[in-house]
């Protein structure tokens, strides 16, 4: 069955326009305040008192078109800042409420209204609040420990000021009747693959339940941000998780960048959109690969894996590093791409990979071990806020390539309905095709160097003093959001900058933080566990990026 | 299963013949600097120190000292000082001892 | 046998290095000249050096052909491929898996994280896997490359040659950099 190409869809709701139209039925709500493009730049940003979360977040979750993208405190000394990311076609919407006010929420009973029952999407988010900053949702329900390993989390620091806070129950103990047991597998797993836990309950073939720990590839990378210049953190922001390096440094970027008020170059912009693609493209052929191995075919493997290399060696020709590292950075890009290397290589090797996904497709036993395995629905997918390749073989067509360089260059998004492994197969196959247009586009329209300056101290190109001359403008401390599409998905960023423009409080949103959640329901579909390696493969996504 | 061992045939062999012979793609590496030491100051050796996001140098007296092992190959040294480094295209860089790995850069730059 | 640990900036002091180093390179190669088993361990890691591990028994590099395997059991492992910034709750994980590996045995630190750049130690992190393991053969690179992981292997049998010790990085002297 070949995927669906659908044009993005204008789904706006009645009668708005602009994202200020979404936003402005929220005023009948009162006690809001509504900032047009927002202290948070490149969202519109809507500061809710702590009385209304509740109505507006219930008003939110039941607007048409409107997703949780994401949910993350702040450290305000006194206060906690609570902010939730809705995603709309049209562009985004940030709502900030101070917690641990005077007038605030009673503490007692909880720290903020009860918001992953309105709506599931933030139940992992109210996990992780909750062990950074102490603060918890008024439900008296047990929360998951998400980040912090529980032998060891007394000696990390937190993002937040309030000391330290057990998490309640780790995963709820499992009653396993005489039929299942608990299967522990991990962290160490088979060969070249992450570190990751599965608490796999099982009868014997099928998965009763599946739960996963994350915690051992815990970083601590937000932390780590705080103090430094926004190009000393890209450094670190493209490593948490390397294989959407240009992802989730774009998304830094234009966080950063939105928060300065500047652009980049739109000849950067297109440059940060090729690169963008090629990583989808090597993406999607390890993808194919991972799958092949998954379901035992070593040939299919081998005619992935040489797409693969060779994906990964047009990269190193075009921007000089096989992960594309190095290449994306605050401001603008650091390098043009190759494009008579582009232009001569990428052909092949996309043909390639296009001539193994057809050999694939046409081994019936291949096919068939894909088809109904791994099953989500799409409103599965929609109620815990899935992205990327996942969500879109359910049917939803939710992509973040809108906006800067996509303005000129639209793109067809790609969809499949079945929701199992083989859609997200063909969704990955139908992405590459429209990876290879995209490139061409770009590329056509010219791709350059360069970057807009900061104007943050000594954060020029070359560092301290070895390129353009230090800026002394002082940057005024701001806010901004950023997003692009990795190959697994929406990656978002928002940062918070002091007056001397260092990070003040860095949120990374890679798109695997969404995904993962949505890992055991797809495990569950009345699958054998032996179907899970396959699952994994077609979601692909990595522990990295959940841990950071 | 007859299918994919004709496909297999005619796609031929890939494989690199490294390490008896080069392998050609090795040019498309990034690798670590190497430094001239008479374009090298100590306030340029400074500088480097400072834009270095991995750790791998330093200045504790009058030569840089660079740590291969924590060099990511990133280019923002030879960004900063483009007459004292330049690539080394070295990558063969495996080594049992760890302190093999960390390298004396004399600092002849302060002529004047 | 266990091959000796070179504590990270120091050399071992007034042995004579040059006997003892030979009898280590012959025992090695005798012991797995022919065929090494390989067990990977990620111990925080972004995920791009266990990508590039995998492309070794990927058709462009074949491992297999230079008498290299992957196997999942640490039993039957000999090698032991590290990557990762050594996560401090990692480190029984990791631990664990080294003991679980039989003698005679080689543990290969490979990217920068693992030995030591990127992250540096704190609350977090070790920095560098030798703080929980004892490491013999380090790998450079972010990510060392499967070429430069096939250099590492090779170095680590003893097959080949290491290159870093002769190697100055400065520019334009007999061994290295003259690139520009």
């Amino acid at each position: 069955m070949t995927p669906a190409h659908l044009p993005i869809p204008p789904s706006l709701p009645q009668g708005a326009a602009t994202m200020d139209g979404v936003v402005y039925p929220l005023t009948s709500l009162g006690g809001l305040q509504i900032r047009g493009s927002g202290t948070t730049r490149g969202a519109v940003t809507v500061r809710v008192l702590a009385e209304n979360l509740e109505a507006v977040t219930s008003t939110l979750a039941g607007t048409p078109g409107l997703r949780l993208a994401d949910m993350f405190a702040a450290d305000d000394s006194p206060v906690t800042t609570l902010r939730l990311v809705w995603a709309h076609d049209l562009g985004y919407l940030v709502t900030e409420t101070e917690t641990e006010t005077e007038t605030g929420f009673d503490l007692e009973g909880g720290g903020y209204p009860p918001l992953s029952s309105i709506v599931p999407a933030a139940f992992v988010e109210e996990c992780e609040i909750y062990e950074q900053f102490g603060i918890r949702p008024a439900t008296g329900q047990a929360l998951d420990r998400v980040m912090l390993p529980p032998h060891a989390a007394h000696n990390l620091p937190r993002l937040g000021h309030r000391s330290p806070q057990p998490p309640g129950g780790a995963n709820a103990p499992h009653t396993v009747d005489g039929q299942a047991f608990e299967f522990p597998f991990g962290p160490v797993r088979q060969v070249g693959v992450e570190s990751l836990y599965y608490g796999l309950v099982t009868s014997g073939e099928e998965v009763v339940d599946l739960y996963l720990l994350t915690w051992h590839k815990h970083r601590g990378v937000e932390w780590r941000l705080r103090g430094k210049t926004p190009r000393e953190a890209a450094f670190l922001v493209e490593r948490a998780e390397g294989l959407s390096a240009v992802a989730v440094g774009w998304a830094f970027s234009a966080a950063v960048e939105a928060a300065l008020g500047i652009e980049p170059p739109p000849a950067a912009a297109r440059t940060r959109a090729v690169a963008l693609e090629l990583e989808r493209l090597y993406n999607h052929a390890a993808a194919m690969a991972a799958l092949c191995q998954a379901t035992g075919l070593a040939v299919g493997q081998a005619a992935a894996e040489i797409a693969l290399e060779r994906l990964l060696r047009v990269n190193a020709a075009a921007f000089g590093h096989r992960y594309l590292f190095g290449v994306v950075e605050p401001g603008g890009v650091s390098r043009a791409p190759d494009a008579d290397a582009l232009r001569r290589e990428l052909p092949g090797a996309c043909d390639e990979l296009r001539r193994a996904a057809g050999a694939l497709l046409s081994t019936n036993s291949f096919v068939d071990r894909l088809e109904a395995c791994g099953i989500l629905t799409g409103e599965q997918a929609r109620r815990l806020g899935l992205v990327g390749p996942v969500a879109r073989a359910t049917g939803l067509p939710v992509d973040a390539r809108r906006a800067g360089p996509y303005d000129e260059v639209p793109v067809t998004i790609v969809t499949a309905a079945a929701g199992d492994v083989l859609a997200r197969f063909n969704v990955m196959i139908g992405e590459a095709a429209e990876s290879v247009r995209l490139i061409d586009a770009f590329l056509d329209a010219g791709t350059r160097a360069g970057c807009t300056r900061l104007p943050v101290k000594g954060d020029g190109p070359g560092g301290t003093g070895g390129g353009s001359p230090p800026c002394t403008e002082k940057a005024g401390g701001g806010t901004g959001l950023g997003w692009a599409e990795s190959p697994r998905g929406e990656a978002l960023a928002w940062v918070a900058l002091d007056e001397d423009g260092r990070i003040a409080r860095a949120r990374l949103r890679p798109g695997s933080v969404r995904n993962w959640r949505g890992f055991d329901d797809a495990c569950r579909s009345r699958n054998v566990f032996t179907d899970i390696p396959i699952i994994e493969a077609s979601f692909w996504l990595t522990v990295a990026g959940m841990a950071r | 299963m007859p299918f994919w061992f004709a496909r297999g045939l005619r796609r031929g062999v890939v494989t690199t013949h490294y390490p008896a012979r080069p392998d050609r793609s090795a040019a498309l590496l990034p690798t670590p600097p190497a430094f001239r030491p008479r374009q090298l100051t100590r306030a340029a050796a400074d500088r480097l120190v400072a834009v270095c996001p991995s750790g791998a140098l330093s200045r504790p007296d009058d030569a840089l000292i660079f740590d291969v092992g924590r060099c990511t190959a990133c280019g923002r040294c030879a960004e900063a000082a483009p007459d004292a480094v330049t690539p080394s295209g070295e990558f063969e860089l495996a080594s049992t001892a760890r302190s093999a790995l960390v390298k004396k850069i004399p600092i002849y730059g302060e002529t004047r | 046998m266990s091959p000796s640990q070179d504590t990270p900036g120091q050399d071992t002091p007034g042995q004579d290095l040059s006997q003892a180093a030979r009898q280590l390179r012959d025992t090695i190669a005798v012991q797995f000249g022919r065929s090494l088993h390989i067990r990977t361990l990620d111990t925080g890691s972004c995920a791009v050096c266990e990508q590039e591990i995998r492309l070794l028994s990927a058709p462009h590099y074949d491992l297999h052909r230079l008498g290299f395997f992957f196997t999942p059991a640490p039993r039957h492992a000999d090698l032991l491929l590290v990557t990762g910034p050594m996560v401090r709750a990692f480190g029984e994980a990791a631990r664990k898996t080294y003991k679980a590996i039989p003698g005679p045995k080689v543990v290969m630190a490979t990217g920068a994280c693992a030995l030591g750049g990127v992250y540096p130690a704190d609350p977090f992190v070790h920095g560098n896997v030798g703080e929980v393991l004892p490491v013999d053969v380090w790998v450079p690179g972010c990510p060392p490359s499967p070429l430069a992981l096939l250099q590492g292997l090779g170095v680590a049998v003893g097959r080949l040659a290491e290159k870093t010790p002769g190697l100055t990085f400065i520019a334009g002297q007999d061994i290295a950099g003259g690139a520009g």
